[in-house]
C-alpha cells in the first residue's frame, strides 16, 4: 500500500514538471523581452488593446532594466531567444543581426520614421529594428531660473561659464550633472563630437581604427573637457555619486537651473516632482559658433524581432498593427508620451517635446553619434571620464584610455 | 592474493549508496564540473557572446593575461587582496570578540545574537541598496544636523573612500555567520577547564589568550577559510553599492571578469581570466588549510 503510494506520489510530481499547454488552432504566443520599464505600463495596455484585435494571440510581456544585455545573451544562448527583444541603435545593429529578422519588406517599415530607419539598417537595405519612440537629447534648463536671474540660453562655451557664474551668485547650483552613470557622459559628448567634424561617423569610424586622437580635435581635447571641468566646478557637491534619481531630484526641486546628459524622457520624473516647472530645451553650447548649439534626435534604442521565431506571422501582424494602425499610431502619443517614430503620427503635449519639434525645424538636429559605437565603449569611456574627474587620471592619460578602449572594445578584429 | 568475494550484502550496500548519492552527484556534475569544463573550451576562443560561432584561438587570451594586455585584471586582484586580508582580520576579531561578549549568560543574550545574525539572511543586493542610501542620502542629512566633516565625505564617489565602504558594508553583513560559528565553539569549551585555570590564578585575559582561543582552534580554522572563500568572491555588494566604479576604483576580480565577458563582449578573455582566478584561489586556500591544520596538530 505505501509503496503504491510512494509510486503515485512520484509519478504526480515528475508529471507536475511537465507542463502541457493547451494548444487551439490558430492560437500563437508572443515573447516580448525588452529593457525599457518605464513603459511597462504602456506596453500593457498596448498588449490589452491587440488582445480585443487578434484574441487567439497571448502575448507575454517581460522587461528590466539591470543586466538586460546579459540576461539576453544568456538566453539567445539557452535557444530561447524572445521572440521582440532591445538592443541599442546603430553599431549593435550588425551584432546581434544573425538573429533579428529584416523587416523592410513590412507595412512597419513603410510607416517608420526615415530618421529613425537610417539607425536600424544593416547590410544592403535590410531594416533590423524598429523603435519604442524617437528621442531628443540636449541641454534642460528651468525657465523660471533664468528669467529670474537674467540670462538667455548660452550658446557658446563663454557664454555657458557666464552663465553659471551669475547662477552661482544668485544661489542656484549652476548645474546637475549624474556623473555617477556612465551613460551620461556619451549624451554629452556627442555633441561635440557632432560639432567636431562634417561627417561624425567618419570620424568616430577613425577612433576604432586607431587613426585619430583626441588632441588633435579641439573641440574634444579643450572644450569638452572644460565643459566637463565646468560641470564638476559648478555642479552637485559630490559629482560622483549623484545618478538620475539625484539629478532629477535636484532639477525638480528647483535647486539646480540646468540639467545634463538627459532628454526628453526625464519630463514626466521632473513634473512629478514639480509640475508647475518651466522646462526649457536647447543644444548643449559646444563652440565658439552659436549655430553649432544643436539638440539630437533619432532613436537610440532599437526592438528586434527573432526571426527564428516560432510564431513569425504573429509576431509580424503584431508589429505592423502596432506602426499602422489608427490606435497604436495614437498610443505613442496618448498612452505612452513618447516622440512617436512613425512619419505622421500626431506629437505629445509635452514641455520637451514640443521644443525639440520647434528647434529641429529652426536649427536643425545633429546626429545621433552615440550609436556609432557599442554601449561596452561608451561604458569604459565613462569609467575613464569618472577616473579623470575623481583625480585618479589625467587629462592626458584619461584620452590616452579612452582612444585604447575605442580600438580595443569596438575596432574591427 | 585471494580475492574476497562480493556478498549480496555488500552489494546492496553499494548500489544504496550509488542511489542515494545520484541526485547530488547529477546536480554538482551539471552546475559545476560541466560549466567549468565549458569555460575551459571558451578560453581558448574569442567569441562576443552572442554570435553563434566562437573562434578557436587557442591560448591567445591567457597570452594577453600574463604579458600585461589586462592590466584592469591586475589591479582587480589587488583590489580583492586587499579587500580579502582586510575583510578576514575584521571579521574574525570582531566576530570573536562580540561571541564571547554573547556567550555569557545575561537576559538578552539570545535576542542579541539573533539581531546580529539578521543582516546576514537579508539579501546582499537590498543590503547594498540600504548602505548606498545611507552612505548618500543618510549621510548628507547628518551632516546637515550634527555638521562633522565625517559625514560630508563622499564615501561612494571618492575611489579610496569607496573601498573602505565596501569593507565596511561586506563585513556588517557576514558578521553574524563568523559570531555563530565563534559562539558554537566557546560553548563546546568544557567549563571545567575554565575553572580550573581560574583556580591556578589565570586572570580573565590570561583565560582567554592561554586556554580558549587554542580550544578554539578548530572554528579559527573554519572560519578562516569560510572568510577568505567569501572575500575572494565578493561581487554582489560592490555591484550594489559602486557597480565597480567611481572610475573603475572598486572592481573585484570576479567583477572583473563579468565585466570582460558581458559588458566588453569578450566572453573568450573572460573565461581565461576565470580559469586563471580558480587557480589562484585554488592554490591560496591549499596553502592557507595546511598552515591552520599543521597549527591544530602542533598543539
Amino acid at each position: 500500500m505505501k509503496k503504491l503510494l510512494c509510486a503515485l506520489l512520484t509519478l504526480a510530481m515528475l508529471l507536475s514538471l511537465a507542463a502541457f499547454p493547451a494548444v487551439a488552432e490558430d492560437a500563437a504566443e508572443i515573447n516580448i523581452f525588452i529593457s525599457q520599464p518605464e513603459y511597462a505600463d504602456a506596453m500593457n495596455t498596448l498588449i490589452a488593446a491587440y488582445k480585443e484585435v487578434a484574441p487567439n494571440v497571448t502575448i507575454n510581456y517581460e522587461t528590466t532594466q539591470n543586466d538586460y544585455p546579459t540576461l539576453l545573451k544568456a538566453r539567445i544562448n539557452a535557444g530561447t531567444t524572445p521572440d521582440i527583444f532591445s538592443t541599442t541603435s546603430g553599431k549593435e545593429i550588425a551584432d546581434y543581426a544573425e538573429y533579428s529578422y529584416n523587416i523592410a519588406n513590412e507595412p512597419a517599415a513603410k510607416a517608420m520614421d526615415p530618421a529613425v530607419a537610417t539607425m536600424m539598417t544593416y547590410g544592403d537595405g535590410e531594416i533590423h529594428g524598429f523603435a519604442l519612440k524617437g528621442n531628443y537629447f540636449g541641454l534642460i534648463y528651468n525657465k523660471g531660473i533664468f528669467d529670474e536671474v537674467g540670462i538667455t540660453v548660452p550658446k557658446t562655451i563663454d557664454e555657458f561659464e557666464a552663465a553659471c557664474e551669475k547662477l552661482a551668485a544668485a544661489g542656484y547650483q549652476p548645474v546637475t550633472t549624474g556623473f555617477a552613470e556612465w551613460w551620461v557622459y556619451k549624451h554629452i559628448m556627442q555633441h561635440f563630437v557632432d560639432a567636431a567634424s562634417d561627417n561624425a561617423e567618419a570620424l568616430v569610424g577613425s577612433f576604432q581604427k586607431g587613426e585619430a586622437h583626441i588632441k588633435d580635435y579641439p573641440v574634444l581635447y579643450d572644450n569638452f573637457f572644460r565643459f566637463i571641468d565646468l560641470c564638476v566646478k559648478y555642479g552637485d557637491n559630490k559629482p560622483l555619486e549623484t545618478d538620475l534619481a539625484g539629478e532629477d531630484s535636484a532639477f525638480g526641486t528647483g535647486k539646480a537651473a540646468m540639467m545634463v546628459g538627459q532628454g526628453a524622457w526625464v519630463e514626466a520624473d521632473v513634473l512629478a516632482i514639480d509640475d508647475s516647472i518651466q522646462i526649457g530645451f536647447a543644444g548643449y553650447p559646444v563652440t565658439d559658433n552659436p549655430a553649432q548649439s544643436q539638440i539630437i534626435g533619432g532613436s537610440d534604442q532599437a526592438l528586434r524581432i527573432n526571426k527564428d521565431s516560432k510564431n513569425l506571422q504573429a509576431v509580424l501582424d503584431f508589429v505592423n498593427w502596432w506602426y499602422t494602425s489608427e490606435y497604436g499610431q495614437n498610443w505613442f502619443c496618448d498612452v505612452a508620451g513618447v516622440i512617436p517614430p512613425v512619419t505622421g503620427a500626431k506629437v505629445a503635449d509635452m514641455q520637451i517635446i514640443k521644443q525639440g519639434v520647434e528647434l529641429s525645424a529652426a536649427d536643425g538636429t545633429a546626429p545621433l553619434s552615440i550609436c556609432y559605437s557599442s554601449d561596452s565603449y561608451h561604458q569604459a569611456k565613462g569609467e575613464a571620464l569618472q577616473a579623470y574627474i575623481g583625480g585618479s587620471l589625467t587629462k592626458d592619460e584619461c584620452c590616452a584610455q579612452i582612444e585604447a578602449k575605442c580600438v580595443e572594445l569596438d575596432g574591427t578584429k | 592474493m585471494e580475492r574476497k568475494p562480493v556478498s549480496p550484502m555488500s552489494r546492496k550496500a553499494l548500489k544504496d549508496t550509488l542511489i542515494f548519492t545520484a541526485p547530488a552527484v547529477i546536480m554538482v556534475l551539471l552546475a559545476m564540473y560541466i560549466p567549468f569544463v565549458m569555460s575551459g573550451y571558451y578560453s581558448l576562443t574569442e567569441w562576443n557572446g552572442i554570435s553563434r560561432n566562437p573562434v578557436f584561438i587557442g591560448f591567445e587570451n591567457f597570452k594577453t593575461i600574463f604579458s600585461s594586455g589586462s592590466p584592469e585584471f591586475v589591479n582587480a586582484l589587488l583590489f580583492t587582496f586587499k579587500y580579502a586580508a582586510l575583510f578576514i582580520v575584521f571579521s574574525n576579531v570582531f566576530a570573536l570578540a562580540l561571541a564571547v561578549a554573547l556567550s555569557r549568560k545575561f537576559r538578552l543574550a539570545n535576542f542579541l545574537r539573533g539581531m546580529f545574525f539578521l543582516p546576514y539572511i537579508m539579501s546582499m543586493t537590498i543590503v547594498g541598496f540600504i548602505w548606498k542610501f545611507i552612505f548618500t542620502q543618510g549621510f548628507e542629512k547628518l551632516f546637515e544636523i550634527t555638521g562633522w566633516s565625517i559625514w560630508n565625505y563622499s564615501w561612494l564617489g571618492d575611489g579610496n573612500l569607496a573601498f573602505w565602504s565596501i569593507v565596511l558594508v561586506g563585513v556588517w553583513q557576514s558578521l553574524g555567520f563568523y559570531i555563530v560559528l565563534y559562539v558554537a565553539g566557546l560553548q563546546a569549551i568544557p567549563t571545567d577547564v575554565l575553572e580550573a585555570a581560574s583556580i591556578d590564578g589565570a586572570n580573565a585575559r590570561q583565560r582567554f589568550f592561554r586556554v580558549i582561543l587554542p580550544l578554539l582552534g578548530p572554528s579559527i580554522t573554519t572560519c578562516m577559510f569560510m572568510s577568505l572563500t567569501n572575500s575572494l568572491k565578493v561581487f554582489d555588494i560592490i555591484l550594489a553599492l559602486t557597480k565597480g566604479g567611481p572610475g573603475g576604483a572598486t572592481y573585484s576580480a570576479t567583477l572583473d571578469i563579468y565585466r570582460e565577458a558581458f559588458q566588453n563582449n569578450n566572453y573568450g578573455l573572460g573565461s581565461a581570466k576565470a580559469i586563471v582566478f580558480f587557480v589562484i584561489v585554488l592554490i591560496l586556500t591549499q596553502v592557507v588549510l595546511k598552515v591552520f591544520e599543521r597549527r591544530e596538530v602542533e598543539q
